[in-house]
């Protein structure tokens, strides 16, 4: 088989008479795989309680089409598939293949049924409606159909229930018992075992057993619609068809953990949690994830007091029902390195455990003798923003000013005063609508994975085209490299230059601009803020949408934003400079402060809940608790707050962190005024009503007054951009927590061995 | 629950435990905690407990004034019935010395109330 054989046979699994070279053009005008731009658009995704509702008070409305679901009318919108229409009716149509983020592949042939009037039963998945259509959705026929393709399923599929991870939660186990036949024609008289495949090595995340494979081929078109990775297809026929990736080669993206979700059998599961937990024994816990700035929504499975793994949980504002490499695997890094004991250095400088009377008492102690002006509060990456809140009334009440967080932002202009200028503004379910999208140093796509997800989104369905300033990475899309210097940016504000993409920016209905904190930490960064808003409101002033907003700021952190809120100072730059005698460090692991920089005699205070960079200077160990191990808020990139869930305890004598800075108030007798989690939520309500808002996101403004106070800053910049995250190599261990993970340590092996493969 | 129902429970009469009248009840509570009243230099010397006669006296006084709020015959009857079997029982020497000494929880230590406490006593 030629490569172009085997690729086209990867995009049209279903088409028989391809001929590889139009094929593969038309992929490239479209963007998409064939399949989904043959596959009809569908106007709208399948409500099933909406639509249940609309079902009992029929209301013939003119532009919709009436059909008969089992005798019953629903009207739907033509162009709605059978599928989709029965969903509104409140009928379920088994199927395998079909994903209604995924484009229609039509391949399992599960959901056929009955449509009267036709001459074999049709795919409701993808068959439209047309009007007066009469679908049977229980007759003998279709029940015969299900009962058949079955039966076959079943044939190929191996007795391995017992040992499969799937179990529980497969959708051809459920599915076989609600809609299989009793009994099967499959007898193997001739003892000749089933059709057998031999297993794939796709990395250390997911676990093949191919024989289990049903090739409803949803993993091949997450791959290559979502990640943007086409390495997945099928090769061969009938019993020869196989999954996967032709030559041996790892799958390199940071959404691979979606296809274990996707995969309705077991044939992709989970590697690092194979073999460990049935789904009815463990206990499910909602919660929010703290690993990017994204703040995906998760569902924490826990047993016997551990996390065993990290599910996605939907938000369609969010994460839609994608979760991130880094958030779902990162777990493991939850039981490793932990600080589980308070510590004080002893007379030889080691730390050795104490109880915890002993390390507050020592920390008060610290705390009291320093003059306020040489106390130094740095709150790192996964603070939440009550313990934020605490610490900062705690400084303030010693009289010292100087909390700070680990990222920088710019102070100058608007600085921190103004929400609008360090949120993304656009939000990230808008960013699916934007028609232009100008990046400017950052690598979104590991930065935040998904919002890339969405920005390939719009690239994918919507013809959104993209830029991108900054050294040139693989965003898995095309995109106009327009330059690496940050001048280009002053270039296009004041409009000097000629640029095609200032074009294009004009041009656009939607635009969006999103800038990456990161290149705010420079000298220039000020500079680079202040165009950026220029540019950015100059499009938005000519916009005919009033309520579209094109500034973007990308914050790295899960805690920068709420931080910013309650009132930290951004960075620690010349607060470290003055000699701090007391540097506390609220999980601040970013190496940002290191002992170096600090007088001989300062005492390093660390609360947080990983052995990292934090502890190893520390004086003085006070052990936190994880985001799986408290109820804590987290705001974030977009501004919108979220709250995690207690889904295990914290390990030995860790506390949560709120309550460690509460106790640590009372004995220095600066007694901080909340006992409990709705006293203090008060208090940072007080502060900004937003923190507890929780679920919502307030429209931002004063985009204007922020571009006034910038005037000032804009002067001429010449440095070249970078980013931290280049390769996904760099991508999976950021934080203590992933640092700690040995999951995430074998993701980046497994990587670097892939990228010196020859494939 | 229907209107008539309720009017049904609400009017509903109960058989009386023992009492039928407040003052009877009282009586009753009375004649108990005065019987209690004459055993205490018995039960102290009979069971040879740590306390003096002032302290038992004491801790009977803090039981009764337990319930002071209860208002139900019924409820006070049943009370009284449950203080007369105690009183059977320590006076027959059903009882040994820690069931005694049990009425004073000696070994109960009091739960931290305050932030600080709670926090160093891993409650918080």
């Amino acid at each position: 088989m030629t490569k172009a054989d085997y690729y086209c046979s990867v995009k049209l699994s279903r088409c028989r008479c391809c001929q590889s070279k139009f094929f593969n053009e038309s992929i490239r005008m479209l963007r998409q795989p064939l399949t989904r731009a043959l596959a009809l658009k569908s106007p709208t995704r399948a409500a099933p309680l909406a639509a249940r509702c609309q079902a009992t008070q029929i209301q013939p409305q003119p532009d919709k089409v009436e059909v008969f679901i089992d005798d019953k009318p629903v009207y739907v919108l033509p162009g709605t598939t059978i599928l989709q229409a029965t969903a509104q009716a409140g009928v379920e149509i088994p199927r395998f293949c079909y994903h209604e983020r995924l484009a229609v592949a039509g391949n399992c042939r599960m959901c056929l049924v009955e449509v009267e009037k036709s001459p074999k039963p049709a795919a409701a998945c993808a068959m439209p409606v047309m009007k007066g259509m009469r679908v049977k959705t229980n007759s003998d026929l279709t029940r015969k159909a299900r009962e058949g393709v079955m039966e076959f399923l079943l044939v190929n599929h191996p007795l391995d229930c017992p040992i499969c991870d799937q179990g529980g939660e497969c959708d051809l186990q459920d599915q076989s018992m609600a809609f299989g036949s009793d009994k099967s024609r499959f007898t193997d008289i001739h003892f000749s075992g089933k059709r057998a495949v031999e297993d794939k090595d796709v990395g250390p995340l997911i676990k093949t057993i191919m024989t289990r494979c049903i090739h409803c081929t949803r993993c091949i078109r997450f791959a290559s619609e979502v990640a943007g990775v086409d390495d997945f297809g099928t090769t061969g026929r009938g019993t020869d068809m196989q999954v996967g990736t032709y030559v041996e080669k790892m799958f390199l993206s940071e959404l691979s953990g979606n296809i274990i979700d996707l995969c309705p059998v077991g044939a992709l599961t989970s590697k690092p949690y194979s073999f460990a937990a049935r789904p009815w024994e463990t206990r499910r816990i909602d919660s929010v994830d703290v690993l990017d700035p994204l703040g995906s929504n998760i569902v924490v499975t826990t047993r016997t007091n551990e996390v065993l793994r990290i599910l996605p949980r939907t938000n369609e504002e969010i994460n839609e029902e994608w979760l991130s490499d880094k958030s779902r695997f990162a777990c493991d890094g939850l039981k490793r390195q932990r600080l589980v004991t308070p510590m004080l250095t002893d007379s030889r400088g080691n730390l050795t455990p104490v109880e915890w009377e002993d390390a507050i008492v020592a920390a008060a102690r610290a705390l009291r003798d320093c003059p306020p002006e040489k106390l130094l509060v740095v709150a790192g990456d996964m603070a939440d923003a009550e313990s934020l809140m605490a610490l900062k009334d705690l400084a303030n009440k010693l009289g010292s000013e100087n909390v700070c967080t680990e990222q920088y932002f710019p102070l100058e202009g608007a600085g921190i005063d103004l929400r609008s200028s360090y949120l993304l503004n656009t939000k990230i379910a808008n960013v699916e609508d934007a028609d232009f999208v100008l990046l400017i140093g950052t690598n979104v796509r590991f930065e935040a994975p998904l919002l890339n997800a969405r920005i390939r989104k719009a690239y994918v369905h919507k013809e959104t085209d993209i830029a991108l300033i900054g050294p040139q990475v693989d965003l898995t899309y095309d995109y106009l490299h327009v330059g690496e210097s940050a001048s280009i940016v002053k270039d296009l504000a004041t409009g000097t230059s000629s640029h095609e993409v200032m074009k294009r920016l004009q041009q656009a209905k939607r635009p969006i601009v999103i800038l990456g904190a990161d290149q705010l930490k420079t000298p220039e960064g000020s500079a680079l803020l202040a165009y950026t808003q220029e540019l950015a409101l100059k499009v938005q002033e000519k916009l005919a949408d009033k309520e579209w907003k094109v500034l973007n700021v990308l914050q790295r952190t899960a805690s920068q934003v709420a931080a910013l809120d309650i009132g930290y100072k951004p960075g620690v730059g010349k607060l470290l400079q003055s000699g701090p005698k007391v540097v506390y460090l609220l999980g601040a692991d970013n190496g940002v402060v290191s002992r170096d920089q600090l007088p001989k005699d300062a005492v390093v205070i660390y609360q947080g809940h990983h052995g990292d960079n934090g502890a190893a200077i520390a004086d003085i160990v006070l052990p936190g608790a994880a985001y799986t191990e408290k109820r804590a808020t987290y705001v974030n990139a977009e501004g919108r707050a979220q709250q995690t869930l207690v889904a295990v305890t914290p390990p030995g004598k860790a506390r949560e962190d709120w309550k460690i800075i509460r106790a640590l108030s009372e004995v220095v007798g600066e007694r901080l005024p909340y006992d409990n989690l709705d006293e203090i939520r008060d208090r940072l309500s007080q502060v900004s009503p937003a923190l507890v808002n929780y679920g919502n996101v307030q429209d931002n403004n004063y985009f204007a007054q922020a571009r006034a106070l910038a005037q000032s800053l804009q002067k001429p910049i010449s440095g070249k951009m970078d980013v931290q995250l280049k390769q996904l190599e760099d991508y999976f261990m950021t934080d203590s927590i992933s640092r700690a993970s040995p999951t995430m340590a074998k993701c980046v092996q497994a990587v670097l061995k892939q990228k010196q493969s020859s494939y | 629950m229907s209107a008539r129902q309720a009017i049904q429970v609400g009017t509903k009469t109960v058989k009386p435990v023992l009492s039928t009248t407040p003052g009877e009840a009282k009586r009753r509570v009375l004649n108990l905690y005065k019987a209690w009243y004459r055993q205490v230099p018995y039960l102290v010397k009979d069971f040879d407990i740590p306390k003096s006669e002032e302290q038992c006296r004491a801790k009977i006084k803090e039981l009764f004034l337990k319930n002071k709020d209860v208002t139900d015959i019924r409820v006070i009857d049943l009370l009284v019935i449950k203080g007369q079997i105690e009183l059977k029982e320590s006076v027959n020497m059903w009882k040994q010395k820690g069931h005694i000494m049990s009425y004073f929880k000696p070994t109960e230590e009091p739960k931290p109330k305050d932030f600080l406490s709670k926090f160093f006593s891993s409650n918080e």
